[in-house]
Formats: structure tokens, sequence, C-alpha cells
């Protein structure tokens, strides 16, 4: 697990699942089926992924599919740096 | 119109050899009771009691219990008949709003005295600042029992039926299960409980034989397998955990019960686990589902056809409206429902009572309706329903526990069921809690197997595979202590919310 990937993880275990240990949360785990992350949730997340990664997240981009496992949000913060540094 | 006591004195001038009653394994004849409850009628009698007024009864099932309905019946005195489990001051308040004029209970189940015993002073024993509520608006002519409905908050509501209504309903009963002269029907209820309309005073009414259970050995297996055995009985009407007790014992012994003709389950869900297993328990019955409420008696029934061949409905059917009933059901939205779909069940039957005893709660209960037949007074059931394409109905929830979560209409009763699917889970209860931006939100308080490792993250893996999105809770929380519970040994779910409340006002 690198280090992007445990951050995410430990940010969603405190914040919606304070009871479960960040090994158990699997990457590829739907988040939004599962019930952990609802679309309140989501705007808790993205406002994080914006001062913990320093990423802008367009309003356009805002589709639940980018944030539905803990790997697709690693992959969107991964695209965000690197369109930002480009 | 002769009534219910007329036909059981009828039967037992006819045959008074005739067996009326099993208790403890003894057999009372008819003629037998009917002394019992002419002596318990002179005493009635003797006490001068004003005429206009109910009496309270306080009777734990016996046949001097019974004998003192009876007496009641013959004197046409409305009697009302509450748990005897409720707490003496709840007791106390129901009795002065049923405007009892005295309160009796039987004198020792066996005892060769056959005083009636009025409890104390009778005065005093009615002493509660409760208001008397005697008599209804909705007219005293011809009320006989009245019973009380099993209110998980609050004072049960008194349920007044008229002899009339109960005729009804007992001639019903006996004609669909053949109760009569040489049947044996067991009673599992407890006396106040409406089931024994059914089981107790249609077949006092109609010659036939009741088998009772020992309210203290209701929850023994081997018991109740010896009593449905021994007595030989034929028509069998329980809540679903009796068929439970009688399966653990027959897997046990591997014996069965070849003699019942006809198993009625009511009052409750029956497990898919439970009503699989009926046809290997009793070979030679019919099976039937029945739907009703204290307010209204049986409305629905549903027979079961094919168990025996692995035909077994998870969500079970609560059926057609029994003769003479009339519904309505009423879509979200407001209008009737036509043809299939979901709605809330109202109901009329020819057995229902005129309204509670305390009028003020009627309003939100009792009513015409516009799209109803009119001059009908229709019974709210809480109960939504889905009428499916053969006509037949299955219950889908309680209206109480619909709650609308970010504009879904979600039942918190479904959620439960999902969670409780899970082994670990012991007991849970979901409620809506108000949230500043969801409006409601789901949570689930759930108390586990206590060596579980059951967490919310291995909880929601088990409810995204059985629920929808908008069914999913948003905080799930995991307790050690039990559920507070109702009366009814229900979790109460009022109170988990209500507790709730208070810890998020503490906590600022």
């Amino acid at each position: 697990m690198d280090d992007t990937e445990r951050k995410i993880k430990q940010f969603i275990v405190d914040e919606f699942m304070p009871d479960v240990s960040v090994d158990e949360l699997d990457s590829d785990f739907d988040l939004l089926t599962g019930g952990v992350v609802d679309s309140l949730g989501l705007l808790q997340v993205v406002a994080w992924l914006e001062s913990e990664f320093d990423v802008a997240v367009d309003d356009s981009q805002l589709g639940p599919e980018s944030f539905r496992t803990v790997e697709a949000i690693k992959q969107y913060v991964e695209q965000a740096k690197e369109t930002s540094s480009a | 119109m002769t009534g219910l006591y007329d036909h059981f004195a009828a039967h037992a001038d006819r045959s008074p050899e005739a067996p009326a009653l099993i208790w403890e394994g003894e057999t009372i004849s008819y003629g037998e009771l009917h002394a019992m409850a002419e002596e318990a009628h002179a005493e009635l009698d003797g006490a001068n009691l004003p005429e206009d007024r109910p009496v309270g009864l306080r009777a734990r099932k016996s046949p001097r219990a019974i004998a003192l309905v009876l007496a009641a019946l013959r004197s046409n005195r409305p009697f009302l008949l509450p748990s005897v489990e409720l707490a003496p001051e709840t007791l106390a308040k129901l009795f002065a709003q049923a405007g009892a004029s005295r309160v009796l209970e039987p004198h020792g189940p066996r005892s060769e005295s056959t005083s009636l015993r009025a409890i104390g002073d009778p005065s005093a024993d009615i002493d509660s600042d409760e208001p008397s509520h005697w008599p209804p608006a909705e007219g005293a002519d011809g009320v006989s029992f009245m019973l009380t409905t099993s209110g998980s908050t609050g004072l049960p509501k008194v349920v007044p039926l008229p002899a009339e209504a109960v005729d009804r309903f007992t001639d019903w009963a006996a004609e669909q299960f053949e109760i009569g002269p040489g049947r044996v029907v067991a009673n599992y209820a407890p006396l106040n409980f409406d089931l024994c309309l059914l089981d107790i005073w249609t077949t006092l009414k109609h010659g036939g034989t009741v088998a009772l259970v020992d309210q203290d050995k209701a929850t023994q297996s081997a018991y109740l397998a010896e009593l449905v055995d021994g007595a030989k009985v034929d028509v069998l009407q329980a809540v679903p955990m009796l068929y439970r007790l009688l399966l653990d014992v027959a897997r046990e012994a591997s014996r069965d019960f070849p003699n019942v003709k006809h198993v009625i389950t009511t009052g409750d869900k029956i497990p898919p686990s439970t009503l699989e297993a009926l046809p290997e328990l009793f070979p030679n019955a019919r099976f039937y589902n029945i739907y009703g409420c204290t307010e209204t008696n049986d409305s629905f029934i549903h027979e079961f056809e094919g168990l025996a061949d692995g035909d077994v409905p998870a969500n079970v059917p609560i059926g057609k409206p029994l003769p003479g009933v009339k519904t309505l059901i009423l879509t979200e939205d407001g209008p009737a429902l036509e043809g299939t779909g979901t709605g809330e069940l109202l109901v009329w039957t020819p057995f229902q009572t005129r309204g509670y005893l305390n009028t003020s709660l009627n309003a939100e209960k009792f009513g015409a309706h516009p799209l109803g037949e009119p001059e009908l007074t229709y019974y709210r059931s809480g109960d939504i329903v889905q009428v499916h394409e053969n006509g037949t109905l299955t219950l889908e929830g309680r209206a109480d526990f619909y709650v609308k979560v970010r504009g879904v209409r979600v039942s918190t009763q479904v959620v439960e069921q999902a969670i409780l699917e899970h082994p670990d889970v012991v007991e849970c209860a979901v409620v809506a809690v108000p949230d500043e931006l969801a409006g409601k939100k789901l949570h689930a308080v759930i108390r586990r197997e206590p060596d579980s490792k059951l967490n919310s993250l291995t909880l929601r893996k088990h409810c995204a595979e059985r629920l929808a999105r908008t069914e999913m809770p948003s905080t799930i929380e995991f307790v050690t202590e039990p559920l507070p519970k109702t009366s009814t040994g229900k979790v109460d779910r009022k109170r988990v919310l209500a507790q709730l409340e208070e810890m998020s006002h503490a906590h600022g």
C-alpha cells in the first residue's frame, strides 16, 4: 500500500467507520454501494482531497464513479497531480 | 337473538357429559362448567352491582376464569378482560377508564369454594385519577367483551366488542374450521387475547372441547407436545413460536401430530424455516395464515397449498378477505389502489368494534372514507400491503416504519430484517435521525454476539448484498447492552430514538 492509498483509507476510516482498522478496508470495496460514503459524504471527501493533496476538483468531475473505491480516489488524485504539475 | 351463553347452556343441557375443557390432564364436562358458570352468575347477581356499568375481570386462564367470563356473558354485562400481567397501577387505570363497578377474580382455579373474590376494597381497587370513558360515545348497546390492545407505549387501548359482532365471528370460525361437538381446539393464547374468540369462545358456543395451555408452561416444548397429542387436538391456532417449540421436540424424538386437521399461524410473520417444516409435523393438516387485530378481529385468511411439495413463500401472504370483509387500499399519493400495487390497508369487518372506549383515540384509526363504501367505518390498519395479480395480499411493513431519506421512501423494518440475517447480530434497531442536510438519516444500533468481530465494514458488505443504496444505514453503532424493549418484548425503537436524541443534546 503506498502512501496516498494509506492516507485515503485512514481518512475514510476515521470519518466514516471509526470501528474499522485501515487494513480491513480493501482498495476495491465499493464505498457507495456499501453505504459508507453517500452524496453528502462525497463532498467531505472532495474537500479533504483538495486540502490534503492540494488538487483542485472541478465540479463537473464530481461524478460518483471517480470516488467509488479507494483505488478510484487514488487514481483521481494521481491524475489531478500530474495535470497540475504538467 | 340468542347469544354465546345461550348456545353454551343448550349444549350443556343436551350433553352434560360432553367434554368442555381439558385442563392439567383433567376433563371438565359441559355440565360441570355450566354449574360453575351458574354459581358465579348467582354471586354476580347477588352483588347488586349497577346494571348499566361494566365489571372488571382479573382472570388468569383456568376453568374458573372461563366460568367467570361465561357468568358475565350470562348477565349481559359488559366486562373488561385485561392482561393479568400488567402492572397493578395500569390495571387500576384501565378498570377506572372502563367505568368498572367492581373488579372480580375467580377464587382459585380448582378450589372447592366457588366464591368470586372482589379484590380488596372495590372502591380502592379502581382508585385512579383516570377518568371513566363509559359509556362509549358510539353506544354501549350490546357490548360484551372489552379487550385491550397491546400498545407498545402508554396505556393499552380498550376495545369494546358488541355481542353481535362476536356472534358473527364465532359462527364464521366454527364453519371455517369445522368446530363442534367431538372436536378439540387447543388454546395457546392468554385469556385476554382476541385469539381466544376463536379457540375458546367459538368452541364453547358450538359444543367442542378446548384444550387449555397453562400460561406458566407456554414455553415448555415437551408439555406442549404432550398436550397436543394427549388431548387429540384437531384445531391449533397460535403465534409462530408454538410451532417452533413443537418442532424442537418433534426433531429430537422424531414424532409428529397426525391428529391435527387445521393449523393456523397468526399474530406474527412465520419464518420460512418454521413454515416449511409444518407438513412433516402435521402430516394430515391444512395450513392457514390469519391476519387480524383486536379492533377488527380476523380480516384475512390464506391457505397454504403445496407446503409439503416445498412451495414455501418467503413472504407469507395474508391472503384474501373473510366473507363480508371490505377493504380499501390507499396509495401514498391518496387515491385508492385498483389492481396491483402497494398501499396502506383500510379494513371493515362484520366483527369489528364501533371504536375505542376512549373516543379521543378514534380520529386517526377509525372513520368513513370518501373513496370507500358510504356508511362503513373503516379501520386504518397501519400496514402497508402489496396486491398481487391473483388478488392475494402480502404485508410489506408498518406504515409507521416508513421514513423518507433524501426524498426516498424507506422501511426501517426492511433494513432491520437485512441486518438480523447476519448470524452475529443478536438484535438491532434502525431509526431515522434528523440530519441538517439530508433531512433524515438512517442510524442502526446493533447488539452483536459477545465474541463477535463484526464491525461496520463487514456489516455493510453483508447489507450491500441485500439492500438498495437508499436503504443503507448512514451510521452504525455497536452496543453491548440489550436494547430497550416494549411490554410485549419487542425492540422499542421510540426509546432507542429518544436515547439518541438525549445523547446528541448532551454532546452539544
